[in-house]
């Protein structure tokens, strides 16, 4: 008997599914936002770009966009879905770009937005662009016809390289919500033909404080923590009377961190880098393949990116942003107590802050 | 024919009672008082001349009571009986008032060829025929054993289908033969023609989808089966052999795991069961990906998909469903066509049609690719009558994703799951190894590992000597 | 012959209907109640537990694993058993229809925002009363099954290693939490679920090792529970974690394959599974606790009642906050039950003991 009971049962639920359709996203129809850049327009609006793929392959463009002005970050996609006849969806978005003044007045409620909307996950690459960001998205390069897809492969290629730091969402909230680091974000910046990474943002509650040009990156990500792979292009000014410059290349870091309590809210934070790498170009006349004059070039090497660190820690300090995480280290060396009575963003730009540097050359390529 | 006139009331009985069956043939040897009626079709004419005829012709009718003693004639009284034997090959031997049988059946049978459904690449290739003599005559071959029994049982009202239930003594556990047995007995049918209809009336649960007896045309699988204490049912006049009890997973391991390397036989096992997920999952997945989630599809593969997808004019589930359907086609028509044409019929199908489609924009062609790879990966499933199953399955699956995508999948999965976790083969769980789990079993079940380590019968047939070898030191 | 559950399905058993909708936000909860290092807080959660499933092993000591049923019968009136009963049933019937409708809300959220939620609890029911009605042995051996095919996801977990940080858990000991009582006993609702195999004691094997299944179950359930909690607290930072309604789902979100991403999507379906143990698990029990008020009743017809009941009941609480309070109240309830009836059998068994000796 309940055989039958059960095969109704299983009939009524089939007939039951099939009644809702309302939440069908169906691939073709879909308008996929797959950047989104946000600006800051007059009287405190925001300028909204949406770039979404064109999917007919014999159309000859690649992407539409989308623009709209309105007071909110969710309002501009209930304006921006009238304008497009697919149904406007932010799920495959992939990258996100502010405007330098909107980061100027802060991101923080903006990303906060963002990731309620849970067809958006942690994954989507945060960029700054110097200038205005809808510019640039909607700029159409000659190499390149989709911005948005060209910054996002390159945002991901140069974190993966550790260039610059790896930004997602994900990395930008980690740092915003943790009290003992600031978060850094990618700039982003029209080059003429060509958009590229121009250097590294560096943000203190949301809100944008400084930034690095990108040469200056690969000094930075070695002060943030361990890398696999880098390269550094080191100018050591004339010997001899001849130009030299280094180009250090797959770099392997080892980054060790010490913190030491001089009393009075005073402290000494200890970086010790251990630098591995390949020497790929030389232009000076030693000889590599001595062991002491290679033991030279380590110092004089590690000499040149402490100094260049030493430079970038004072910068930072000077702004008050905590990128490198010191903070971390000085909150995990306290009592929780003695962390939650400490007003960080005063002690830290008085940290004594001192970099050490060791530089190891494990091969210099394959030519004397 | 008309009765002779000295014949016994018995004989006339007889003969009124196979009235107008024009193959059966009435012969009297007046010298030696003796008459005979046999049916020429399912007797062996040789038997019939080396048994009857001959002696028949030198005997004199002195010696005729004698020649009735030895062994082979089988001295009758019932006519129920005298019928039955003569339906069952034998000739009656009238002589005097006694009647005696002798059994000289020799139907015409297919000579033993290979298997059409279970083929494999190396290994035996001899494949049971529609004799059940010849088909016990293989596994016997096979097993030298006393302990081989094998227990016969007629059934249907007309056909009186013999029905043989084999099981080696002493590794077969009674408790399987004696349920077995109550099944067999419990039929009433009138005609059965086939291993496949026999399953349907001993099955626990003749109305799911699933196989719980498995099916096999191998001598080599039923001796298998046989050695790890199951029981194997044969029936007269049908190539198909039951195994029971058996198990879901058991329906994935062909013979050949065994002929080959170990290592082969793992990957090849494992390749299975990754049809077996591709052959449910893939197509399902592919309508709830295009339908609900695409948040899923890789900036990768976006492009593609989407360009893909763009000229169809209906939604996924109905493209799917049309695809499948499709292919469902081409594979019943291919079998039921001669081989030759089958081939062109699948070429013909599968790429004009295949390769139309796509051009018309009725269907995508990663959808293509879906369904070809899931269809590909069903057949790759060794027993033809799970594969039939679980594509049969797939359309609800299919169903379910277009109307709630993923969660849709995973309803249909949890059916599925909940309906093999309540069935039973011979009142054992279909679902052993995994539920109940015997962790055991699994290096025979998952993988094939190496014989050293095969020590042990699987646990469901719950064999009274479980050990399979003595373990190596 | 009678079937028997094994040890491993009892341990199996117990782990599935414990492991439920409470682990999205698990780690979530963790960091708002107790602060830093909150995950620490699971430690003594599997000793509470473990404690009262000594308490529960007991009964089935002194019970010579006799039904709880049968003793409560010997010495309690009916009169006054039914009520107690009734309200087991009630408890875990509606407790377990709670789960599932907050799943479907959940579930909802991310895929399906304007279909009717009550669609979706329909279908589930209906799954599930196809499931109680086979009885605890298929239950047993779905849940086997699924355990398996859900056992995989746990290594996902190795993905975020690479991102993992020690300096992010902070030294910091239980520091920054609020209303740790409350938190504490909201939390314990991610371990209910043990307490059902108080009445698995008929159909298991009568062996200490049926026994240390019980214990198995929840401390495989405990270690999975440390296992992701600390992952998230070294994955995301302290703050964020706090802002993360459900890090489950971020976490699964975060994973990238280069054929498949957003796993989120997909592996919500597979917690389906998880889910419905539970809740057929609550449900199983609440049809056990029925049967003995209406024995003539036949189990399907009973079910069928059941299930409709709660369907109708979860009509009530309609948005994500009104589930998450009706849990956190039967929560409770089913708690005290966890510890309750245990020490009642207890008592009882004593006292029908000492009556025995007497005589």
């Amino acid at each position: 008997m309940y055989k039958r009971l059960s095969a109704v049962l299983l009939l009524l639920l089939v007939l039951l599914l099939t009644g809702c359709n309302s939440d069908e996203r169906i691939l073709e129809k879909l308008g996929m936002v797959q950047t989104a850049s946000y600006d800051l327009a007059e009287n405190d609006r925001l300028k909204t770009v949406y770039s979404v793929p064109v999917i007919d392959p014999e159309s000859s463009e690649r992407r539409q966009l989308l623009k709209a002005v309105t007071d909110s970050l969710k309002e501009a996609r209930v304006l921006l879905s009238k304008q497009i006849d697919l149904r406007l969806v932010s799920g495959q978005l992939r990258t996100v770009l502010f405007g330098l003044n909107l980061a100027k007045e802060g991101l923080g409620d903006h990303i906060d937005t963002l990731l309620r909307d849970p067809s958006i996950a942690l994954g989507v690459q945060v960029a700054i662009v110097d200038g205005e960001a809808g510019e640039l998205l909607s700029k159409s390069f000659k190499s390149n016809k989709d911005t948005g897809t060209f910054v996002n492969h390159l945002l991901e290629k140069e974190s993966s390289s550790n260039i610059i730091p790896p930004t997602t969402l994900y990395a930008f909230t980690r740092d915003y919500h943790d009290d003992g680091i600031d978060p850094i974000v990618p700039i982003v910046k029209d080059q003429g033909d060509r958009a590229g990474i121009s250097g590294i943002a560096f943000f203190q509650d949301g809100r944008f404080v400084m930034k690095i040009p990108s040469k200056d990156g690969i000094i930075f990500a070695l002060l943030r923590g361990d890398i696999k792979q880098g390269e550094l292009s080191i100018n050591l000014g004339e010997r001899n009377g001849r130009k030299v410059r280094v180009m250090f290349s797959s770099m392997l870091n080892k980054r060790k961190v010490s913190v030491q309590h001089l009393g009075d809210n005073r402290f000494k934070f200890i970086i010790a880098d251990s630098i591995q790498g390949s020497v790929l170009e030389y232009t000076g006349h030693e000889d590599l393949s001595q062991s002491k004059k290679r033991h030279e070039l380590e110092r004089d090497v590690a000499e040149y990116i402490r100094g260049k660190a030493q430079e970038m820690v004072k910068k930072l300090q000077q702004n008050n942003v905590d990128s490198i995480g010191i903070g971390q280290y000085v909150r995990n060396s306290l009592t929780y107590k003695a962390w939650k009575s400490l007003d960080w963003s005063k002690v830290y730009p008085g940290v004594e802050v001192e970099c050490r540097i060791k530089v190891t050359i494990k091969d210099y390529g394959k030519y004397m | 024919m008309d009765a002779n006139p000295q014949s016994t009331p018995m004989l006339r009985h007889i003969l009124e009672e196979f009235d107008q069956c024009a193959d059966l043939i009435f012969r009297s040897f007046p010298e030696i008082r003796t008459d005979i009626v046999y049916f020429p079709s399912i007797v062996d004419q040789k038997l019939f001349t080396d048994e009857i005829l001959a002696p028949f012709a030198q005997v004199q009718l002195d010696e005729v009571e004698q020649l009735f003693q030895q062994s082979q004639f089988t001295r009758v009284t019932e006519s129920k009986t005298v019928i039955e034997g003569i339906l069952a090959g034998s000739a009656a031997i009238f002589h005097e008032k006694d009647i005696y049988l002798l059994n000289i059946y020799g139907p015409k049978t297919r000579d033993v060829q290979q298997s059409e459904t279970e083929t494999i690449i190396s290994g035996p290739h001899d494949a049971f025929v529609e004799s059940a003599i010849t088909n016990i005559s293989l596994i016997r071959q096979r097993i030298k054993s006393s302990h081989l029994k094998i227990k016969e049982y007629s059934v249907g009202e007309i056909t009186k289908t013999s029905v043989y239930v084999l099981y080696i003594k002493d590794i077969a556990n009674m408790k399987y033969v004696e349920e077995l047995e109550k099944r067999i007995k419990r039929i009433e049918i009138d005609a059965i023609n086939d291993g496949g209809m026999l399953t349907q009336f001993l099955e626990d649960s003749p109305n799911s989808v699933f196989p719980q007896f498995l099916t096999t045309e191998r001598p080599d699988v039923a001796v298998s089966k046989l050695a790890a204490g199951r029981i194997i049912t044969l029936i007269d006049n049908s190539p198909t052999a039951l195994a029971a009890p058996s198990a879901f997973f058991e329906f994935f391991s062909s013979p050949d795991d065994y002929y080959e390397r170990w290592a082969l036989g793992t990957a090849l096992r494992l390749l299975r069961y990754l049809a077996l997920l591709i052959t449910i999952s893939f197509t399902a997945f592919y309508v709830s990906v295009t339908t609900y989630h695409y948040e899923m599809i890789p900036e990768a593969l976006l492009r593609t998909l989407a360009e893909s997808r763009n000229r169809v004019p209906f939604p996924p589930v109905y493209e799917a469903l049309l695809m499948e359907t499709m292919i469902e086609l081409l594979r019943e028509a291919g079998a039921r066509l001669p081989t030759k044409i089958g081939q062109t019929i699948g070429i013909v199908g599968g790429i004009v049609i295949g390769q139309a489609a796509v051009q018309a924009g009725l269907t995508s062609n990663v959808l293509i690719i879906a369904v070809a790879s899931s269809a590909i990966a069903s057949f790759v499933i060794p027993s033809y009558m799970m594969s039939a199953s679980i594509r049969l399955v797939r359309f609800g699956i299919i169903i379910l994703a277009g109307i709630w995508g993923n969660i849709g999948i995973a309803m249909g999965v949890t059916l599925i799951v909940t309906h093999i976790s309540s069935l039973t083969s011979l009142g054992s769980s279909y679902l052993t190894p995994v539920a109940p789990m015997v962790l055991g079993d699994w290096k025979d079940v998952f993988i094939r590992a190496p014989f050293t380590f095969l020590t042990r019968r699987p646990s469901q047939s719950q064999s009274p000597n479980p050990l399979r070898q003595i373990k190596r030191k | 012959m009678m079937e028997k559950l094994s040890p491993f399905h009892v341990a199996v058993l117990v782990y599935m209907s414990q492991i439920g909708i409470v682990v999205f936000a698990l780690p979530r909860q963790l960091a708002d109640y107790f602060g830093t290092n909150g995950w620490l807080v699971l430690l003594p959660g599997l000793l509470v537990t473990s404690f009262n499933i000594y308490l529960i092993t007991l009964v089935h000591r002194l019970g010579d694993g006799k039904s709880v049923f049968e003793i409560m019968e010997r010495s309690i009136p009916k009169a006054v058993l039914y009520p107690v009963y009734l309200g087991l049933c009630s408890v875990w019937l509606i407790f377990g229809c709670m789960i599932g409708k907050k799943y479907v809300l959940l579930f909802q959220m991310i895929a399906f925002p304007t279909t009717n939620p009550m669609l979706f609890k329909m279908a589930v029911d209906v799954l599930l009363f196809l499931l109680i009605i086979k009885g605890i042995f298929t239950i047993s051996k779905a849940a086997t099954f699924f355990f398996w095919m859900t056992f995989w996801m746990y290594f996902l977990l190795f993905w975020f290693l690479p991102s993992f940080s020690w300096v992010r858990l902070t030294p910091f000991i239980l520091q920054g939490g609020h209303d740790q009582v409350k938190g504490a006993l909201e939390l314990y609702t991610a371990y209910l679920g043990y307490e059902l195999s108080i009445l698995l004691f008929p159909y298991m094997d009568k062996s200490k090792k049926s026994l240390a299944a019980i214990y198995a179950g929840n401390a495989f359930l405990s270690l999975l529970y440390i296992c992701l909690s600390l992952v998230c607290f070294g994955f995301f930072s302290f703050g964020q974690l706090k802002k993360l309604l459900f890090p489950l789902l971020d976490l699964l979100g975060y994973i990238q394959f280069p054929f498949i991403e957003r796993l989120e999507n997909m592996l919500y379906g597979f917690f389906l599974f998880l889910i419905l143990m539970t809740v057929a698990m609550y449900w199983w029990g609440a049809l056990e606790a029925m049967r003995r008020v209406i024995p003539k009743l036949k189990i399907p017809v009973l079910a069928f009642l059941l299930t409709v009941i709660s369907y109708c009941i979860s009509f009530i609480p309609k948005t994500l906050d009104q589930v998450n309070n009706w849990i956190l109240y039967l929560g409770y309830a089913a708690t005290g039950i966890a510890f309750g009836l245990p020490v009642l059998l207890i008592a009882l068994l004593l006292l029908q003991g000492r009556r025995v000796s007497r005589v």
